[in-house]
């Protein structure tokens, strides 16, 4: 019996014409993993929601949901909340207690359990997920990762047959992604749990999973065992190929004989196929690299957030090119955000010195915008329109209104003006934070996690909005996790650690002289028998496939 | 902090310190509240080395002098005159007057320093969740927010600067700005709170009644401790329904040292007060004992 | 919240609560002439029942509760851009608000709340209580108040802002009167008022100020929450 059916489920929501779901049918057997995946708005959360009853959406739903083949209404409302659990995509958010032991208990408090049996579970747990250290915690001081574990801890507290996850990995950082996911692949392996989860990080997880299943404007596109889908995904001119993880668009780019068992799942599987290929180098002609004027320079610069605490920066040293697109990557917690503050000149450093073309940073200056990690942050208006029109310089009123009309076409925001900017979508609310920070003008640009949650789709059309920009000779400097990205984009990259820029040179070269910190395709390549490249973009630049 | 007074049930806890703040206010006596006093001052220095009570030093101390200073300069009542000021005389009464109240002040506040010592917020919200579930879960929730909102304010705060504005002067632009704050921190938060909602709806709350998760139980010292506890405190207000525990002060100034009953139900007043020091002093020495046999 | 149909039998109700809580700490005053602490007190405790056991028995969705426990802390913390100017924090302005959208409970909970949750930080002691005791009432207020003229109007609003303001720290002088000074005089109640007066009064000021700029702004930013989510109606 299945352990979950939908029978041509449709759901609207209420004022829109579109439905958010149309017509899906699907089964998921016990134990099963499966992986939905899908632009945002391809209804893959109302989906995840309907499933959960306690947090189903409003609106017009058409179709039936079985539970164990009863209809999900006619279970009783314990037994479901019980067997079906849910994790969020916000770490933080999901948080209700001040205490991760409260945290913990929440979930069974709520379904009535005595303490002894609440003692019991979670000493089972906490032996399980290893997380004694954490348990007389406050929740607020976790990581994101620490927290996102907590969550899966307390939901798993109550003992649950299917586990619903809604991309639990967009806000954590690339390690603690992988130890998430880890922790999932084992419930399911270990326990059989069955797995449902939305993410669009799919090379992490390809490879625990059963099934694939690809969303697009509320229906089932795709849906099969993980190599099939992929193998149907194949063709390039499709946006969905952007989905899939690097070593396997390589593959289909260069396979001459192309096997959906041979599709590489993991760096493994990619190295031994990369073993068969017999690749030429092309030559290229170098591009002649001139000499940019330095913008921006660091020199030992030292930054604390209290008198006697610890040093986030240490003597850091850094220096950006005019037009240039930096990318500063490193783990959580080396001081990355707090360089970005400096550089902005929100946090004053206690010793050395940033100068901005030739000149010393004191305070906030009109030439540099910066965009913070979230954006809500910035607005406190009622619509984008006003959010926007509300950041016009006010000694250069019509140049700014001129601006701004050429800003909505750039970011293409036309649509959204009437909006509020919380009821837009994440990417969406990215491209208008950074046309209300582009409205002063700047020459430099300081993004810090912009591509965070994220779906492939609109990661890529901001990086293009972003090149294109450069391309008008703004200098832009990200903070990133996302190595791919980094590599796809980026001119050059810097190394955060403990406080310090360690190594900073030309992506290339960056990622070729790393051995852990380095892209898939790089680590795939790399002492193969094939010329060593870092993504897919260069392969195909470089790459002169010889027949056999 | 699993011994000493702290290592008692918080409702054993509790009642010290309704009873103590009961019996401090009824106990208007310079000779009773020098000594609840002294002993709040070394409880304080017990359990968290006075930092607290040094921190706020300089504030109790002048609002006591404020008290002894003001007082008589304000009531001219009693008949032991000593001097003169601007014409209004100033007694002997009214400056007891003042060092009882300045007292009582020093007494509440050093209580009330050693009660977030003892009863931390967990405990009280131990001990409230019982008879207001509701209530509990409430506050521990508005808890919960207040370092993320701290954190988040900062942030705005930070990035607001940016938008100009940061250097404003006059007190109307300072209101402005700063309200400005916290509306940013009010919308944000209340859209991503619905995100603790769900979170909490997905857990199954509010599908029958919560239980609760029993931390602490009464064990026989705490039963032994709360008789100990009632007794001396019954003993006390009767002392103070014979006003034994009071010092009459107007309109005719009463003997202010302790005489013969009086001896009595002092002692027994500081029995209740001196509880937390004895338990305290126990423990440290059981635990010598306890070292010097390792 | 939660008053639909119910909204003016449950105002009266609360009215006339409050009115006899009012009457009844009036006389005791006036007539248990010793320990007014010791009556305070236990009446404070006594006006709180019936308001806690109120919100206590509802089973309110966790959505409200959310809404509830984040006006609170936001209210708490609303004090920290504000920390260079002396006695001027826009917490009574957070929990007006609150009162002013939501209604008579809602600013109840969130005024009492608020005590609870600013103090949690610091020390806990009978403070608490009265600043409970005082903050609820304020809401209670813009609950009752809520779009009448004064609220909706600026001079009802600065009007509303000054009473308040000044409502909160009598309040809680009288708190500092009746714990600190035994067998005190009316004079000396008089000195203490006219020596915290200036605090009192940038206070309400302040307090008008934030209604008087603020007021519309965030009424609507909470009505269109309370409408997006279907909360607390």
């Amino acid at each position: 019996m299945a352990m979950l059916e939908t029978k041509q489920l449709s759901f609207t929501y209420p004022d829109q014409k579109q439905p958010a779901l149309d017509n899906v049918s699907l089964s998921v057997e016990p134990g099963e993993f499966v992986i939905l995946c899908g632009q945002s708005g391809s209804g893959k959360s109302t989906l995840l929601r309907l499933i959960k009853r306690e947090i189903a959406p409003h609106g017009k739903k058409e179709g039936d949901l079985f539970y164990k083949g009863q209809p999900l209404e006619k279970t009783p409302p314990l037994k479901v909340s019980k067997k079906i659990g849910f994790v969020f995509q916000d770490p933080e958010n999901q948080i209700v207690m001040d205490q991760v032991f409260d945290e913990l208990i929440f979930g069974m408090q709520n379904i009535g359990m005595e303490t002894d049996e609440m003692r019991k579970r979670i000493a089972e747990i906490t032996h399980f997920f290893g997380i004694h250290h954490l348990l007389k915690k406050e929740t607020h001081v976790l990581s994101g990762g620490q927290m996102q574990m907590i969550n899966l801890a307390s939901i798993l507290l109550m003992e649950p047959e299917i586990l619903l996850l809604d991309e639990p990995t967009a806000h954590l950082d690339p390690i603690a992604a992988k130890d998430f996911l880890h922790i999932v692949g084992r419930m399911n392996r270990e326990f059989g749990m069955t797995v449902i989860m939305v993410e669009h990080r799919l090379e992490d997880v390809l490879s625990f999973a059963d099934r694939l299943i690809v969303l697009e404007e509320g229906r089932i596109l795709k849906d099969g065992p993980v190599r099939q889908v992929i193998n149907q995904l194949s063709d390039e001119k499709n946006h969905t190929f952007s989905y899939l993880p690097a070593p396997v668009q390589l593959y289909f780019h260069y396979s001459t004989n192309k096997q959906v068992e041979e599709i590489p799942l993991t760096i493994r599987e990619g190295k031994k196929w990369v073993q068969q290929l017999n690749v030429r180098l092309r030559e290229i002609p170098k591009k002649s690299v001139s000499r940019k004027q330095t913008i921006y320079s660091l020199e030992n610069v030292d930054f604390r957030y209290e008198k006697r605490g610890d040093n986030i920066l240490k003597a850091c040293h850094l220096s950006v090119q005019e037009g240039e697109w930096l990318a500063i990557v490193g783990a959580n917690g080396t001081g990355k955000s707090t360089l970005l503050k400096v550089m902005a000149g929100i946090l004053r450093p206690q010793r050395g010195w940033v100068k901005v073309n030739g000149k010393m940073l004191r305070g906030t200056i009109p030439e540099i915008g910066y965009v913070p990690q979230n954006p809500k942050l910035l607005f406190s208006s009622d619509t984008i329109y006003e959010e926007l029109s509300n950041q016009i310089p006010i000694n250069n009123r019509d140049k700014g209104r001129k601006k701004l009309t050429e800003l909505i076409t750039f970011f293409n925001l036309e649509s959204l003006l009437n909006r509020h900017p919380y009821d837009i979508s994440g990417g969406e609310m990215q491209k208008v934070a950074i046309a209300s920070v582009l409205l002063s003008s700047p020459k430099i640009l300081l993004l810090d996690e912009p591509t965070r949650g994220l779906d492939p789709t609109a990661k890529r059309e901001l990086g293009t909005l972003l090149k294109k920009l450069q391309e008008q000779n703004m200098t832009i400097v990200t903070i990133t996790h996302d190595i791919e990205y980094a590599a796809s984009f980026a001119d050059r990259c810097a190394m955060m650690f403990q406080g310090a820029i360690t190594v900073q040179s030309p992506t290339e070269e960056f990622f070729k002289g790393n051995h852990f910190y380095t892209t898939m395709i790089n680590r795939m390549t790399r002492g193969s028998n094939v010329p060593e490249v870092i993504t897919v973009e260069e392969a195909k630049e470089k790459w002169d496939l010889e027949e056999e | 902090m699993d011994y000493g007074f702290r290592n008692y049930h918080p409702l054993t806890n509790f009642i010290y310190y309704i009873f103590t703040f009961l019996l401090i206010m009824l106990s208007q006596h310079p000779f009773f509240l020098f000594f609840t006093a002294i002993f709040m001052i070394f409880l304080n220095y017990l359990l968290d080395r006075g930092r607290q009570l040094r921190r706020w030093g300089k504030f109790v101390i002048t609002l006591i002098f404020l008290f002894i200073i003001i007082t008589p300069l304000i009531n001219h009542r009693g008949s032991i005159i000593l001097f003169y000021v601007l014409d209004k005389p100033i007694t002997f009464e009214a400056i007891l007057q003042g060092v009882i109240n300045a007292l009582t002040l020093f007494s509440v506040v050093a209580l009330f320093f050693t009660f977030s010592f003892v009863i931390n917020g967990e405990k009280l919200l131990f001990l409230f969740s019982k008879y207001f579930p509701n209530w509990a879960l409430l506050t521990m929730l508005s808890v919960r927010f207040v370092p993320l909102f701290k954190r988040r304010l900062e942030e705005i705060r930070r990035v607001q600067q940016t938008k100009g504005d940061a250097h404003e002067r006059s007190i109307k632009r300072r209101l402005k700005h700063g309200l400005l704050l916290i509306q940013i921190l009010l919308t944000w938060s209340l859209e991503d709170g619905i995100q603790t909602a769900d979170s909490m709806a997905a857990r199954g709350y509010g599908l029958r009644k919560r239980s609760r998760y029993i931390r602490y139980k009464i064990e026989k010292k705490d039963m032994v401790l709360i008789i100990l506890m009632s007794y001396f405190t019954g003993i006390s207000i009767w002392g103070w329904f014979l006003g034994d525990n009071i010092l009459t002060i107007f309109p005719i100034l009463e003997p202010y040292f302790l005489q013969g009953r009086e001896w009595f139900f002092f002692t027994n007043f500081i029995f209740l007060i001196g509880l937390p020091l004895l338990i305290e002093g126990k423990d440290a020495f059981k635990w010598l004992c306890w070292k010097r046999n390792n | 919240m939660g008053f639909g149909g119910r909204m003016k039998k449950g105002k009266i109700e609360m009215l006339a609560i409050f009115f006899l809580l009012t009457c009844l700490l009036l006389l005791f005053t006036l007539f248990f002439h010793h320990h007014y602490m010791l009556t305070s007190v236990v009446f404070l405790t006594l006006t709180f029942i019936p308001f806690f056991i109120r919100f206590e028995k509802k089973n309110g969705s966790g959505r409200e509760l959310v809404v509830l426990a984040i006006l609170a802390a936001v209210a708490s913390v609303s004090r920290i851009p504000f920390a260079s100017i002396p006695s001027v924090q826009p917490m009574t302005f957070v929990i007006i608000m609150t009162g002013a959208v939501f209604g008579i409970e809602s600013g109840f909970v969130v005024g009492a709340l608020s005590a609870i949750v600013s103090n949690f930080f610091l020390y806990q002691g009978p403070w608490t209580v009265w600043q409970m005791y005082a903050w609820g009432l304020v809401g209670i207020l813009a609950g009752l108040l809520k779009q009448t003229f004064f609220i909706e109007t600026a001079i009802g609003r600065v009007i509303f802002g000054i009473v308040t303001g000044f409502l909160f720290s009598w309040i809680m002088n009288i708190w500092v009167v009746l714990t600190m000074v035994q067998n005190f005089s009316i004079e000396q109640v008089l000195v203490f008022y006219a020596s915290s007066f200036p605090f009192d009064l940038s206070h309400a000021l302040s307090n008008a100020f934030f209604l008087l700029v603020f007021a519309k702004r965030w009424i609507s930013i909470l009505t269109r929450f309370q409408k997006k989510y279907g909360l607390l109606e």
